[in-house]
């Protein structure tokens, strides 16, 4: 009996930690048409940080966020930018500033995003960890979640 | 002329042809703008300051060609008036991968500062702009074309090969035959640092009128160079921006002139929004020095910024500068620089 306490104790213990890393997990989706569907998370890093403007077929890369003050857009700073919302966003309207990148596309809902993804070619985006069938998900090192 | 000619009607239908065959998209023009005010105090004066109204303009063309606009409004204290003043006009053309044709107005990719911050005050680390762009050191702007390459290979290795109208051209012809060649390349190894080098040449023609050069008018013919180094670090707690421009003059009866402009800038974030920083100055020239106004110039800065926002900087500012001619002077100052 102490046994089992002890293990249902353990289990209670590892729980919230276990849930919070499932809420935590972000998944990248592109659109069909040019977007890879695996990289590598210094491939991907690079993509979002606009440092390439082209897909190998030639289509254009465009970017599609989450807003920084939504929960999914400051995991997505945190977790790929290593920034903050607020440095992300100087970070952006420098390069535009510059003449030297698109500004990403900033959306308040995830059912925004995925339209504009899967309807825009070249696009790809960051949402939160979902299980929706119709999403075309990007491998990253081989896995859904990051 | 004829040869001049028909390379010019070249380019120019090879343009078009691009143009036509590029995948024409619904545009997309976005407007932002930049402004700053502030106050100083200087020599036991208060003046209260309105800087520059910048209209900040971006276009998708189409799936290859973009537009930026860049024009500046700002007080012209001897006019007693407003004066505009079109800063970028840039069209686009990103022909492959991260490789682009720009041609127009730019500004002279000769160092990190030029080439990144423009007029948007809200991105300078500092008040005001370096002393090297107040003793006109370097040409601002350059009309003309430019291949451009940015964030190719593991280093992020990036080019500007820029030809263009050379100093002493208005904005519609060029003054003489010389064409100003920039060439500036920069890597990238780490992120948020990047160490760049440039070359600049020109050759500027007697009778030419340059703007804040020694005199105005240049009295014999020219052949400038300019050699740059960069160093920039805008890291999450550091910041670090160092830059370095050797200048030679050279003219058929007096030889050459040398000069050295650099100045270098530290940062350090506390608590996200604050950053104390410093800068110091240094311009140094040949007495026999023609062509730019020869005064030997040591500056400092202190000064402490806060970013409320990305959109929203606040600076007080120190400077004490001392000049061989006009001796030295302190000056306190307070900007406020937004972005909308």
């Amino acid at each position: 009996m102490k046994r089992t306490i002890f293990i249902l104790g353990f289990f209670l213990v590892l729980l919230p930690s276990f849930v919070n890393a499932q809420d935590t997990a972000l998944n990248v989706i592109g659109n069909e048409k040019s977007v890879p569907q695996s990289m590598n998370m210094n491939q991907l890093k690079a993509v979002l940080r606009g440092e390439k403007l082209r897909w190998n077929d030639g289509a254009k890369v465009s970017l599609a966020l989450m807003k920084t003050n939504t929960e999914v857009g400051t995991r997505t700073c945190e977790k790929l930018y290593n920034m903050t919302g607020n440095e992300l966003n100087k970070y952006f309207l420098a390069l535009v500033f510059q003449g030297k990148v698109k500004a990403p596309t900033f959306f308040n809902s995830i059912q925004e995003l995925e339209a504009y993804v899967a309807q825009t070619p070249g696009a790809i985006g960051v949402v939160e960890n979902t299980d929706k069938e119709l999403l075309n998900f990007i491998l990253v090192d081989g896995k859904k979640q990051i | 002329m004829k040869n001049n000619m028909k390379g010019l009607l070249l380019v120019l239908s090879l343009l078009l042809g691009l143009i036509i065959n590029d995948k024409m998209n619904a545009q997309n023009t976005n407007i932002r703008g930049f402004v700053d005010i502030g106050a100083s105090l200087e020599n036991d004066k208060l003046s209260f300051e309105f800087g520059e109204y910048d209209l900040f303009i971006t276009s998708e063309l189409s799936d290859h060609i973009s537009f930026l606009g860049e024009t500046v409004f700002k007080y012209n204290d001897e006019e007693e008036s407003f004066e505009v003043g079109v800063e970028r006009v840039i069209v686009n053309y990103n022909y492959k991968g991260n490789h682009s044709l720009l041609i127009g107005k730019q500004h002279t990719p000769i160092n990190y500062w030029n080439a990144s911050y423009h007029h948007g005050r809200v991105f300078f680390p500092t008040v005001g702009r370096p002393l090297l762009f107040e003793a006109n050191f370097i040409p601002l702007h350059t009309t003309g074309i430019a291949l451009q390459g940015l964030n190719l290979g593991k280093l992020r290795f990036g080019y500007n090969l820029l030809v263009g109208n050379g100093l002493g051209s208005g904005e519609l012809k060029d003054n003489d035959k010389y064409k100003s060649l920039t060439a500036a390349f920069h890597i990238i190894p780490v992120d948020r640092m990047q160490i760049g080098v440039s070359f600049y040449n020109d050759v500027i023609s007697e009778g030419a009128e340059i703007h804040g050069t020694h005199g105005g008018l240049i009295q014999e013919k020219t052949n400038q160079q300019l050699y740059t180094a960069s160093f920039a670090y805008f890291g999450s707690r550091f910041e670090v921006l160092a830059e370095g421009t050797s200048l030679n003059n050279h003219t058929d009866s007096t030889g050459d002139h040398h000069a050295l402009a650099t100045y270098a800038y530290a940062g350090v974030r506390f608590k996200e929004k604050w950053i104390p920083y410093v800068r110091l100055d240094y311009l140094n020239f040949d007495d026999t020095e023609s062509y730019l106004d020869n005064e030997d110039t040591k500056s400092f800065i202190g000064g402490l910024r806060f970013e409320l926002n990305y959109l929203t900087v606040v600076k007080l500012e120190y400077q004490y500068v001392d000049r061989d001619d006009i001796g030295s002077n302190n000056k306190l100052t307070f900007q406020v620089a937004i972005g909308f």
